[in-house]
């Protein structure tokens, strides 16, 4: 608990508007996109960086925890204050600063939803891709604490690849610049970089700067129906291995296929085993030139149709669905745990087998997504959080699969971070020595321990 | 607490957050509470026992336009309207309503005290309306910018029975509702003319009460239950009728959604409301099935249209209204950006909460403003008080579709 004088503090920082401490309020803050809840002691909304610095200084003087929050549509708690204290949450501070069409960049506030940016920026003919599957929700400011990927992850990268600079308040509220705006830039150690991804443990960004690339003139949708969910993993990893980079490759299996039919009505196969969604995009030669070719493999590799899309429209309509897959997989059971153990391209068909093989014989039921051009595998464990004897089997087929995924040469977590739920796997993956250097650096930006406390390198087994 | 049903609704949120950036008021507050998602989760908490239902409470559940946009927008499903509409009437149970809205709420569902207010209303209230300071403001709405009442209710201009123009092709119920009663008079007109004149005779009940939509969606079903009951049994009188014929958004909504699940939720017998609900057809609906064009005489200008929620998303009619205005002749359509997003009137939530709302209604007008349109239509009096009341000193019309179909029949 927060002494009501420290609170006081906090409120003259921010007024008494902006700071909020009914249990209601904090109640509401209290959850993400998992089955997780801390409630924090009081939730501040900071609007400038002059109070972030101002907040944090207070905090460190007082010692008091401090967990940084951008729309809380994470899955593993990572925005949730785990050991109480401070909330931050950055939903009003959420303006687009600059928009730079001559030397393509554009800074924001952390708060600004993904999807606003997107189409404000294309607006002007600008594109930025990073698109995770939530961009209609999540926050910048959160899709770079987390690095987040999505489905364009194939052609386009990462958050991490569109960053150039940041403006970062440290947790003693130090003020500090990362990075430039210059598109190369190679002086000292590249601490953008590193913060991005950091699962906000090691600072809080409150100006971010990133690349922006010139607006594909047109994109594609394909849409391969298959009959063997394998032969859809085969395809991927075809098109892969032939050189051809297609804007997105999302793949769904029948159970999603069904989730997302009876949500969006877009004509759907129910009898389908899988398809894969793949998106190309860039000049109208590009196109015409790709799609017909990556319509051959599709049918080269078993797909029983492959429709292209007639109009942006329906690309919208079909990607709208995609973006939902997870919400609608609520239709079938009220809870889902999604994996995120992302393997080698042409380990995908194997792993998609195994994970299913072993929800089987957990009795666990499962749905399976997949950003498939990057073998980011999204396996969907479908269950009750009621029923504690099913949530033990989740849990077993969840740490059996992660550990196939590791003999395979794959990841933890492709992209929605380790959080509170995998720091358990984390020596699996990362040597002694290397967690010893990241609990290092974790030293040196937050020696207090005031920053985000409980999380991925905190719980994670010494 | 809420019926069992509806219960288990909250523990099919997955917590996406995909309500949270559909929501009017989450985009213009950003803060949990306001957010879809942080209702349904404080609903779970009060579910199971966690949490009381607190003013704090009371205060979020009523800070909701009841647009449905999120529940149109849920992947998972979840009836997220259904519940807030439910747990109002449970917070009632602990709060009383706020004033104004228990005064209006008595108003409209007594059998007297509105007949007699709406005549002391034009009486008085026209002449007084002039005295109103120009700047003062109602909820969102300028006083300016306020209707005038009706010189004379819509239901004592007619008789039970109006014959059509000729022979006669079909029969129909007339529902004006209250705001058509009262105060758009040349809504209810229009949609009479437009009738007659295609050979519909039209039964106008004269003992209809109010939908009671405002009522119960307030919380106070209980209420609103003899208005309801009293709809039905006047509805069930005529049995030999084509469709009962709704030119209010809100009334359709009423009769075609909610009487339904309240009665049902309430544990009162719903076979009547059930009937009701399969017959009632918004004008716009109804008029689908005629050929016009041979009516309709060239009208000039430029229109756009706004869908108003209880249409769009309650009772899902989008196309039809468009079409009825893009066969007026020499009318140019002109789609505006976010049609049917939620003008921010959310019928008494502009009282309640009018910066919110204004805040919600200026985009509307921009999105107005850019369609260089000189006219607006729109099949609801709420969002036209709002949008009118909202549109400063411009010269752009609001009115109901069936008003511009009524001026291109000409004169009957």
């Amino acid at each position: 608990m927060i002494r009501p004088e420290v609170i006081q503090k906090f409120v003259s920082i921010v007024g008494k508007d902006r700071c909020k401490t009914s249990p209601e309020d904090l109640l509401t803050h209290s959850y993400d996109a998992s089955i997780l809840e801390f409630v924090p002691d009081a939730i501040l909304f900071p609007v400038s960086t002059e109070e972030v610095s101002r907040i944090m200084a207070l905090a460190s003087a007082e010692n008091v925890f401090v967990t940084p929050r951008g729309s809380a549509s994470g899955l593993g708690g990572e925005c949730l204050a785990k050991k109480g204290g401070i909330l931050l949450s950055f939903t009003q501070m959420n303006k687009i600063l600059e928009i730079n069409t001559e030397n393509r960049y554009a800074i924001v506030e952390p708060g600004i939803v993904i999807a606003d940016f997107q189409k404000a920026v294309e607006a002007v003919n600008l594109f930025y891709p990073p698109d995770p599957g939530s961009a209609t929700v999540a926050s910048i400011g959160g899709a770079v604490m987390m690095n987040a990927g999505g489905m364009r992850g194939i052609k386009y990268g990462v958050t991490r690849d569109y960053l150039l600079g940041m403006e970062i308040v440290l947790p003693s509220g130090e003020v500090m610049k990362t990075g430039t705006i210059t598109a190369k830039d190679v002086t000292g150690y590249d601490l953008t970089r590193l913060i991005c991804g950091s699962e906000g443990t090691l600072a809080i960004a409150t100006k971010i700067t990133v690349r922006l690339l010139p607006k594909p003139k047109a994109r594609r949708t394909l849409l391969a129906i298959y009959d063997d969910i394998d032969d859809a993993g085969k395809t991927v990893a075809k098109i892969v291995e032939a050189g051809i980079i297609p804007a997105t490759m999302e793949l769904m299996d029948k159970t999603v296929i069904k989730a997302v039919e009876e949500a969006f009505h877009l004509g759907l196969p129910l009898d389908a085993a899988a398809l894969l969604l793949i998106d190309v995009d860039g000049d109208d030669a590009t196109i015409e030139r790709q799609s017909p070719l990556i319509a051959e493999f599709c049918q080269g590799q078993g797909a029983r149709n492959v429709r292209t899309s007639s109009s942006e429209e329906e690309n919208v309509q079909l990607w709208a669905a995609r973006r939902a897959a997870f919400g609608c997989i609520a239709r079938l059971r009220p809870t889902c745990l999604i994996e995120d153990a992302t393997v080698p391209v042409n380990q995908m068909v194997k792993a998609i087998k195994k994970v299913k093989e072993i929800c089987e014989r957990n009795n666990v039921q499962i749905a399976v997504l997949a950003h498939a051009g990057d073998g980011n595998l999204h396996p969907l464990m479908l269950c009750d959080q009621r029923d504690k004897e099913e949530m033990a089997r989740v849990e077993k087929a969840m740490d059996e699969f992660v550990e196939y995924a590791m003999t395979i040469g794959g990841t933890l977590s492709g992209e929605h971070g380790i959080g509170v739920n995998k720091a358990k796997y984390l020596p699996q993956q990362l040597s002694a020595t290397s967690l010893k250097i990241q609990r290092g650096i974790k030293n040196v930006f937050d020696p207090q321990g005031i920053l985000n406390p409980g999380s991925f390198l905190e719980v994670s087994p010494k | 607490m809420i019926a069992k049903e509806l219960q288990e609704e909250v523990y099919n949120c997955i917590k996406c957050g995909i309500c949270m950036n559909a929501c009017p008021v989450y985009k213009q507050l950003h803060v949990e509470g306001a957010a879809p998602r942080g209702k349904v989760q404080l609903i779970k908490k009060i579910q199971e026992g966690k949490f009381d239902i607190s003013e704090g409470f009371k205060n979020l559940l009523y800070t909701c336009l009841l647009c449905e946009t999120c529940t149109v927008n849920c992947p998972s499903g979840v009836k997220i309207d259904r519940l807030f509409k439910a747990m109002r009437a449970e917070v009632l149970k602990k709060y009383k309503l706020p004033l104004l809205k228990r005064i209006m709420s008595t108003v409209l569902s007594s059998d007297q005290l509105l007949p007699f207010c709406m005549f002391w209303g034009r009486t008085l209230g026209n002449p007084l309306m002039a005295l109103l300071p120009k700047n003062g403001k109602i909820g969102a709405i300028s006083f300016s910018k306020l209707p005038k009442f009706n010189g004379k209710p819509l239901m004592d201009q007619y008789p039970e029975i109006i014959s059509p123009s000729g022979k006669a092709q079909g029969r129909v119920i007339y529902f004006p509702g209250c705001a058509n009663n009262f105060l758009f008079e040349n809504v209810g007109n229009s949609t009479i003319k437009v009738l007659q004149r295609l050979g519909v005779e039209v039964v106008f009940p004269k003992d209809l009460k109010c939908c009671s939509l405002p009522i119960f969606l307030s919380g106070a079903r209980q209420m609103a239950l003899s208005n309801i009951k009293s709809n039905l049994s006047v509805f069930s009188r005529y049995d030999n009728v084509d469709a009962i014929i709704v030119d209010c958004a809100t009334c359709g909504a009423a009769f075609k959604e909610e009487y339904v699940h309240i009665l049902g939720e309430m544990g009162e017998d719903t076979k009547e409301a059930q009937k009701v609900k399969n017959k009632v057809m918004d004008i716009s609906q109804y008029l689908a099935k005629f050929d016009l064009k041979k009516y309709l005489q060239p009208l000039k200008g430029r229109v756009t249209y706004h869908d108003p929620c209880h249409l769009v998303r309650s009772q899902k009619i989008k196309d039809e209204p468009r079409a009825l205005l893009k066969q007026i002749p020499g009318l140019d359509f002109a789609e505006m950006v976010g049609a049917d997003v939620c003008c921010g009137g959310g019928g008494t939530f502009q009282l309640d909460h009018p910066d919110i709302s204004v805040s919600i209604t200026k985009n509307k007008i921009q999105s107005i403003r850019n369609t260089g349109a000189d006219t607006v239509a729109s099949g609801c009096p709420g969002c036209r008080l709002q949008i009118n009341g909202n549109l400063g000193n411009e010269k752009i019309r609001v009115v109901h579709p069936i008003e511009l179909l009524a001026e291109a029949m000409g004169k009957v």
